[in-house]
């Protein structure tokens, strides 16, 4: 039991930081809490599963399909969702309208693919191992995006632009940085991480459309408790709330699990609204 | 006004006589559609206060509708507890909506707005996977059956009577609050907290008491619905419904009570007659939603609200009339405000470093000096934004505590802003109102049922908001939306917001900004006026023309610390603060 | 009035600008020669850091801004900066978590790799103290040295008008004059200087000309050698007794 909590929990643990790196790599470009990262999740095992199950694609270039196809959606999400509405006077118009989106983006896939979860197809052709591939995936996957990342934010100068937008993007802005073309990156790389987040616990979680919110809530969780754009918060706070969840799900009843996480992140919260590596509020007067 | 009055109320009476009227069609399916209207609305009615009007973004109110249902709906059955009248039932599932409106509420008193709407969220998703689980109680994925309720508001006509009856005291009770102070309290809570705070207006209690009373409501829609369904899933409570009550409300237009009624019999009925539609009706709602915020974000009650599209007047002078302030500000002889060695850093940041300082009644008394002197920081010290780490503040000898920035307006400090903090969506007689939001006695209560104590309230706030706007020289556009009005406007409104208060201080934070030198002559006429009628005006200003024209005394600071003060014609001569000033 | 500017390298026009509804600017009027080093003078308040904000495409403004032929009364801070003006914005605001050259290269973002290497090494070579801590995260700066890789990112396109906002805003005076020199030394490589600056007597010795500017308004130009300046600054700044 406890072999199967741990391999159950760290997966899923997996998927909610990848989701839980989606919000923050939207976040850092545009200071934009985004509604989408749970869609893009969503959209990942539902296209992975069209590509390969129903039209016969191998795996790796269904793969590649679906990040391209994360990528092209999140492009359109800052385009049509969040360009329009930073222009705006009014804040916050950004929730309601990536919300918008989202919800847009879910219903169609609802209408076309249908409300009921589909199998995700076995990306590798061996047997179910004593560690599956079900499980190692989606690891390895959080592990690849945070290497990846890693070395993007150190090593690349467009890397080091998105951390001088995220640190002050009215300074970014002077020095002439070309911001809306590194908003729009940042919403394509975070399309590819969501996507691929979807993809890669796609055995796992099934092809299923009601995902989003799930993984929305679930992904949004350890940012919340980590700090918005804290990636390693996300990680940590990812997988422990894995753990935790598939713990008390075999321990206690997933009655339990869903109201102790819900009940953990509001008294966090209410304790500590930036999170516990977040840093605290602006000047109001 | 009147007018106005009289339209709202010709449409709300149209639709009543329709829907009295509804039963003579004998179509018992349009009966079940304006049923489910009726019950949306009960729940939209009082999710429009929170979402309409203080603005928290809470879009998983499906999950008290949810619990309402299984509420009503578990009790009416007896299979967990003894079986219940429908009708407790449903006295007990509007207690369970208060309580989670609470407990969903909670966090929008501290979280940033994507955090609350987050929360709401999740909220939404545990109580359907609850549902789902709890198999003994919910029947799970299997169901329960509904409740039915017996005579006289039995299925069918009666209980459409019975929904519309309660739709109908919803309407009247959530209009009555949108026109008390509570509803412009909201409103400043949605548009400008800071004012709202100044104002006195004390945002958890307020917050709460709307999270309760909506949460409470849409307990009972909940009720409702399940006898509607007759049989409850929980794939009734989809994440549809959510959207489709937020969209109603969003599509009728925040702060308002009709527009978003209209929206909700718009989306309730529309799928119906568009039936080859319904599978996407979310998908258009969702579509509906994006469109709303990208291009019409003041929805039907804008667009209804023609008296704000028609042009103002293209040139328009303000006239203070300084002769009334005596009358309206009514202030008794004497007080002093005394700052005594007050400290205060930000980081390693000295802001102000032991600044002693006072203040008298009858006095306007002018603070300058260069960017980071600490003009800026003392006004929020003595109005509770700041919290020093040193020195205390005392209001005619008795210690005026630190912090809380909304109990200043009990103690009579009013204030206004460097950025004029406007409630956009509401008129400027409404903004004004505002100011003096904590002379009200009524309580929440009596504002919902128009009780004589709510009525005095509104009659004396109105009458000495038109006083104070005819004071500053704004009485013509009291009808207005606030922000139609010019920067310069909004200065002068903001003035008349504070005398609301008839403040024994007033602190004005660079008035003159942005103003014509003619406006600044007006301005500075009527901060005199004002200070003879026995208020303190503390002002901070760039302007040293200004300062030196209407000032009686002067203090200058420097890096926390005062430079000089005594009269303008000393402070002009002051070797040292011109060349503070100039830098050299 | 002053004949003997030099051609004029930014030419602004009637420029009004503001915050939403609030005007700052009203019908600003100014010039600058290519290699002049311009003050900008004026009480808080005035509207100066606006109106670099306009010039440089930070805040939406109206009116005319001809700079080096071109017309940018419409470019974006992208624009301006591409176009050979660079906007210093105050309070040296650099990216602490990065390291100081990295820093230097964002600052030449869009350039080739080479070239931007070479310009950043270039801009660095003007301020000794933070070339030896060119790997070191700009954090641990201390606020004069940030002020003067601020500079040094301003540096690093080779700009032909650099705007320069309260650089000696917080330093000690010695570093002060560290940043203002390198303005001077700037006016050599024929660089234009616009220079906000709070500490007049400084900014007078480092200047060519001057403008002051009071309640939105330009209310002096002059040449910085000009006699009774400082009382006319005086004056110009109370917005009495004239």
């Amino acid at each position: 039991m406890l072999e199967s909590i741990v391999s159950y929990g760290l997966a899923v643990g997996a998927v909610y930081a990848l989701i839980g790196i989606t919000y923050n790599v939207m976040f850092t470009a545009s200071r934009v809490f985004s509604f989408t990262a749970g869609m893009l999740g969503m959209l990942g095992g539902v296209l992975g599963a069209l590509f390969i199950d129903r039209m016969g694609m191998p795996a790796i270039v269904g793969l590649l399909l679906v990040l391209a196809c994360g990528a092209v959606i999140g492009v359109i999400t800052e385009i049509v969702a969040v360009r329009p509405v930073l222009r705006s006077i009014e804040q916050h118009l950004y929730v309601l309208s990536t919300l918008a989106f989202a919800l847009l983006v879910a219903q169609f896939t609802a209408i076309e693919w249908g409300t009921d979860a589909s199998p995700f197809p076995r990306l590798i052709p061996i047997d179910e191992g004593l560690l599956d591939q079900k499980f190692w995936i989606p690891m390895l996957a959080c592990a690849a995006t945070v290497l990846g990342l890693e070395f993007l934010y150190r090593r690349t100068l467009i890397g080091r632009a998105f951390l001088a937008i995220a640190e002050d993007s009215y300074a970014a802005r002077a020095l002439g940085l070309p911001e809306v073309r590194l908003r729009l990156a940042s919403f394509a790389l975070a399309g590819v991480i969501g996507a691929l987040a979807g993809f890669a616990g796609g055995e796992m979680l099934l092809a299923f459309f009601g995902n989003q919110s799930i993984l929305n809530f679930y992904g949004f969780v350890p940012v919340a408790l980590g700090g918005m754009g804290n990636n390693r918060g996300a990680v940590v706070g990812g997988l422990l709330l894995g753990l935790f969840q598939q713990a008390a799900n075999f321990l206690v009843g997933g009655i339990f699990a869903s109201v102790a996480v819900f009940a953990v992140f509001i008294v966090v919260l209410l304790l500590r609204p930036e999170g516990f590596a977040g840093a605290s509020g602006a000047r109001r007067v | 006004m009147h007018l106005r009055w009289l339209e709202g109320r010709v449409t709300f009476l149209l639709l009543a006589i329709a829907a009295i009227g509804l039963p003579l069609l004998d179509d018992s399916y349009a009966g079940v559609i304006a049923t489910r209207a009726c019950i949306y609305w009960i729940l939209i009615a009082g999710l429009n206060l929170v979402v309409g009007y203080a603005g928290q973004i809470a879009i998983g109110w499906v999950a008290l509708l949810t619990l309402g249902a299984y509420t009503t709906a578990v009790l009416t059955a007896g299979t967990v507890t003894p079986e219940i009248s429908p009708y407790l039932a449903l006295v007990a599932s509007a207690a369970i909506g208060a309580v989670s409106g609470v407990i969903v509420g909670l966090p929008a008193l501290r979280l940033r707005t994507f955090y609350f709407a987050m929360t709401t969220l999740g909220f939404a998703t545990i109580v359907t996977q609850i549902a789902l689980a709890w198999k003994d109680v919910t029947g799970g994925g299997m169901g329960t059956p509904g409740p039915v309720f017996p005579w006289p508001f039995d299925p069918g006509w009666g209980f459409y009577y019975f929904c519309l009856i309660l739709a109908a005291l919803c309407t009247w009770m959530t209009a009555n609050i949108a026109k008390s102070r509570f509803g412009r309290s909201l409103i400043a809570i949605r548009d400008a907290e800071v004012a709202a705070e100044a104002s006195g207006v004390a945002k958890p209690a307020l917050l709460m008491t709307v999270f309760v009373l909506s949460g409470a409501l849409a307990g009972i829609s909940g009720g409702l619905f399940a006898s509607l369904q007759s049989y409850i899933t929980p794939d009734a409570f989809n994440f549809d419904l959510s959207v489709l009550f937020f969209i109603a409300i969003l599509i009728g237009g925040r702060g308002s009570i009709l527009g978003p009624l209209l929206g909700t019999i718009l989306l309730t009925v529309l799928p119906e007659i568009a039936a080859p539609l319904v599978a996407w009706s979310t998908f258009l709602y969702a579509a509906l939603l994006l469109l709303i915020v990208l291009l019409i974000p003041g929805g039907i009650a804008d667009m209804l609200d023609y008296r704000n599209r028609r042009p103002l007047q293209q040139h328009r002078e303000i006239v203070p009339q300084p002769a009334l302030l005596p009358g309206l500000l009514d202030r008794p002889d004497g007080g002093t405000l005394a700052l005594s060695n007050v400290a205060l850093a930000f980081g390693g940041v000295r802001a102000i470093d032991g600044l002693s300082l006072d203040f008298h009644s009858g006095e306007v008394h002018g603070l300058i000096g260069p960017n980071g002197s600490g003009k800026t920081t003392t006004l929020n010290v003595i109005s509770g934004y700041y919290r020093p780490q040193a020195g205390e503040a005392r209001l005619n000898g008795a210690v005026l505590p630190f912090g809380a920035p909304q109990k200043r307006a009990g103690f009579r400090i009013a204030r206004t802003f460097q950025t004029p903090r406007l409630i956009g969506g509401a008129s400027v007689l409404e903004n004004v109102m505002l100011g003096g939001t904590i002379d009200g006695r009524g309580t929440f209560a009596e504002s919902l049922l128009t009780l004589p104590r709510h009525r005095r309230d509104e009659h004396m706030l109105r009458e000495r908001a038109l006083q104070a706007l005819t004071a500053v020289g704004l009485e013509t556009l009291a009808g207005v939306r606030a922000d139609r009005l010019q920067h310069s406007e909004l200065r002068f409104m903001e003035i008349a917001r504070a005398l609301t208060l008839k403040p024994a201080f007033l602190m004005l934070d660079e008035p003159a900004a942005g103003l014509s030198a003619e406006e600044i002559r007006r301005l500075g006429a009527l901060i005199k006026a004002i200070s003879r009628a026995g208020t303190g005006v503390l002002l901070v200003e760039h302007h040293a023309d200004l300062i030196f024209d209407i000032c009686d005394r002067v203090t200058v600071l420097n890096l926390g610390k005062i430079l000089a003060a005594g009269t303008p014609a000393e402070i002009r001569s002051h070797r040292e603060v011109v060349s503070a000033y100039l830098g050299a | 009035m002053p004949t003997s500017a030099p051609e004029p390298l930014l030419q602004v026009r009637g420029l009004s600008a503001g915050y939403g509804k609030i005007g700052v600017l009203n019908g600003i009027d100014l010039t600058i020669g290519a290699g002049e080093i311009v003050a900008l003078l004026g009480p808080n308040g005035a509207g100066k850091t606006t109106l670099l904000k306009a010039v440089s495409g930070l805040l939406p403004r109206a009116g005319s801004v001809q700079f080096a032929g071109r017309d940018i009364s419409t470019a974006s801070p992208r624009q301006t900066v591409d176009a050979g003006l660079v906007h210093v914005i105050e309070g040296h605001r650099v990216f602490t978590q990065l390291t100081v050259f990295d820093n230097l290269l964002l600052a030449g973002y869009g350039l080739k790799r080479g070239a931007l290497e070479r310009q950043a090494e270039e801009a660095l070579a003007f301020f000794p103290e933070i070339e030896a801590k060119r790997a070191d995260k700009a954090g641990s700066l201390s606020g004069g040295q940030q002020q003067m890789l601020a500079v040094a990112q301003g540096l690093v396109r080779r700009p032909r008008l650099l705007m320069l906002d309260e650089p000696s805003a917080g330093l000690s005076p010695v570093l002060v004059d560290r940043v203002l020199a390198a303005a001077a030394q700037l006016r050599t490589n024929g660089t234009a200087v616009l220079l906000v600056e709070q500490l007049i007597e400084k900014a007078l010795a480092l200047a060519d000309r001057v403008y002051a500017l009071a309640r939105g308004s330009i209310v002096l130009e002059a040449q910085t050698g000009e006699a009774d300046l400082s009382n006319r600054l005086e004056r110009a700044y109370f917005g009495s007794g004239d």
